[in-house]
């Protein structure tokens, strides 16, 4: 029973990672990311590779360094970015939201393909796996303790996470990415870097989706393809638009709903005799519906973006002499429903 | 030598394939103005409703199943359309909105198909023909029908394009939906007919994927999406005849690279060609106004 519980508490943190990453690029920045469980896929393999040992029997992959810890997650993070920057500097100039959006999903499926194909890289479609468990061995952990153990080490590192994008969306950084997302036309005549922007805010995104990643693969100590086909991103987008986009506890409140009510609980349900894979199935429907329903009912979702008042420009309304950094375009009615990111219809 | 010229007929089909479901894509692109990622699995489920017509219900003929699949396709494309895509874009200004929304509707299809077929690999019955040499290509006659399908279908969507009022009204609106609502073309009804032949098209393309690959799985659809997407990007997206033409390369491409590479990564040489295509002509071959 323990074990059930914490493994609902560990994807409850997991995703809530996940969301703030997806949150700063389609939340704050206003990217249609449609590749993000691709970002989540990479972190999870190469901190996979960082921890095995160099040889292990049956399985090839690169590097192998045998890292502990916090540093093999590290690498995924950093694995991820690096990704993220050769795939902004391809497409993010180039082109508009939507094709923007076709080009990522296309790379997410190539990428998918890519690794089920490419044995050496990451042991093919067999995927990694006796990835060693952190600390199990320096503190003794059975199969039991590692699991209620590791929870905890994810709500730790969620909470980190969580403090560190709270500071980014308050800084002038965040202010930005939202007068990007809002008018990029407007940021760009104010002298703001659109394309830097969101070249940055790929980056930090893609950083926790590795981190995210590298969490779940040692979580569950493998990891394969069938793990990230693109429906899964579609998960995470249900997470950050029932919780708020652009709401950093909004991603708590939506991995709690979808990620653990909807995603993992059903999966304790009996099998339907004679149906294997129905309630699945079913259960993903079902996750596709609940977030049409909330996007046309309560399309600013269960904890909606707050409201920030820009200083004005009349010096007279400032409340002290306090120099604020312009904020753009954040409207004033609390339902925003629309993000304006310059289509030209 | 031999192997080259077989691939290119594997090529030529392949590019048949594309190109019915390219135009099907594109037509609705260029009239709505966003991207339907359902579209893979409004493919897979037009296969489906030919296999149950072929296989489960009547036992009709493939050709006869797939007609009849095919528009019954066209008439679910409209239904979604009208009570769930038209209202969301109707309601929200931007395209955010509706491109998460036929996200997610891809994944109900995919796993309501799933629900009802379950992940089993079938098969159409499908008369088997015996391949045959025109010039120095080896063809069977199933594989000429889907060339021929394609073929007549671009050369009639080419005519209703320029000749008929239909079609005209399609292009007026797809340069400018404002301007040609108060021209008084009827927008709404010129949506409704171009949800149906996309419709159509995908199930058609769905169903003549399926013959080509010789089975239907759920999920053969989601993965020829993005090598539709790869055809239609090198084309110039919502551009009909860019559509043809980078459906044919990218159909020619990845068959003929498979007889030099290993074929398992013919998907990755049509992303590669979408990748260089982004980078030398970022708006297609034949570029559509105000795509960049």
């Amino acid at each position: 029973m323990t074990y059930y519980v914490f493994t609902l508490v560990f994807f409850l943190f997991d995703y809530f990672i996940l969301a703030m990453g997806l949150n700063i690029q389609y939340g704050a920045a206003g990217i249609l990311n449609f590749a993000y469980i691709g970002f989540v896929a990479i972190g999870a393999y190469f901190t996979g590779v960082a921890s095995l040992p160099a040889n292990t029997l049956g399985q090839q992959y690169i590097l192998g360094l045998g890292l502990p810890f916090p540093l093999n997650t590290l690498i995924g993070g950093l694995a991820a970015m690096l990704l993220s920057v050769a795939v902004a500097l391809i497409t993010l100039r180039r082109l508009r939201t939507d094709y923007l959006a076709i080009v990522l999903i296309s790379m997410s499926l190539v990428l998918y393909d890519f690794c089920n194909n490419f044995v050496s890289m990451f042991n093919g479609a067999d995927g990694l796996y006796n990835v060693p468990e952190p600390f199990a061995k320096t503190l003794g952990l059975s199969v039991n303790s590692f699991i209620p153990f590791f929870a905890c080490v994810a709500g730790v590192v969620a909470l980190i996470m969580w403090f560190v994008m709270s500071r980014v969306t308050r800084a002038p950084l965040g202010r930005t990415f939202r007068a990007v997302r809002d008018d990029h036309v407007v940021a760009a005549a104010l002298g703001k870097d659109v394309f830097r922007m969101q070249l940055k805010s790929m980056m930090i995104g893609s950083f926790y989706a590795g981190i995210g990643g590298g969490l779940l693969i040692q979580f569950g100590g493998s990891f394969n393809p069938t793990a990230w086909l693109p429906g899964e991103t579609f998960v995470v987008f249900a997470v950050l638009i029932v919780g708020g986009a652009g709401n950093n506890i909004g991603m708590f409140v939506g991995a709690l709903l979808v990620e653990t009510l909807l995603i993992h609980l059903p999966a304790f349900l009996p099998e339907i005799p004679g149906h294997p894979g129905l309630i699945e199935y079913f259960d993903l429907a079902v996750v596709g519906i609940v977030l049409m329903l909330m996007l046309w009912f309560r399309p600013q979702g269960m904890v909606p973006e707050s409201v920030r008042r820009a200083a004005s420009f009349g010096a007279s309304e400032r409340p002290d002499g306090e120099a604020d950094d312009l904020e753009l375009g954040t409207p004033a009615a609390p339902a925003r429903v629309a993000f304006e990111s310059g289509d030209p219809q | 030598m031999s192997l080259f010229w077989l691939s290119v007929g594997f090529g030529l089909v392949t590019a048949s394939v594309l190109t019915i479901a390219a135009i099907g894509l594109s037509l609705q692109f260029g009239i709505t103005n966003y991207v339907n990622f359902a579209y893979g699995d409004f493919m897979a489920l037009g296969a489906f409703f030919t296999y149950v017509l072929n296989n489960q219900l009547l036992h009709l003929n493939i050709w006869i199943a797939l007609t009849l699949g095919s528009l019954a396709m066209g008439v679910f494309a409209v239904t979604v359309n009208h009570f769930l895509l038209a209202p969301f874009a109707r309601r929200f200004p931007t395209t955010h909105y509706v491109l998460i929304v036929t996200f997610g509707l891809s994944l109900i299809m995919l796993n309501v198909i799933y629900s009802i077929w379950g992940a089993d690999v079938r098969f159409y019955a499908v008369p088997i023909t015996v391949a045959m040499h025109i010039g120095p290509l080896l063809l069977t006659k199933n594989q000429l029908i889907v060339m021929g399908i394609a073929a007549a279908l671009m050369l009639g969507v080419h005519t209703m394009l320029r000749t008929t009022r239909l079609g005209k009204s399609m292009r007026a609106m797809s340069d400018n939906t404002a301007l040609a609502m108060t021209s008084g073309i009827d927008t709404r009804l010129i949506t409704t007919i171009t949800w149906f032949l996309s419709g159509a098209m995908a199930g058609l393309a769905g169903t003549v994927l399926a013959i080509d690959e010789g089975n239907l799985t759920p999920a053969s659809g989601e993965l020829f999406l993005f090598v539709i997407f790869a055809a239609v990007i090198l084309g110039g997206i919502g551009s009909i005849y860019g559509a043809m033409a980078g459906a044919i390369l990218i159909g020619l491409a990845t068959e003929i690279s498979a007889a030099f590479i290993n074929p398992a990564y013919k998907l990755d040489v049509a992303f590669v060609a979408l990748i260089v295509a982004l980078l030398i002509r970022p708006s297609g071959l034949i570029a559509r106004p105000g795509t960049t």
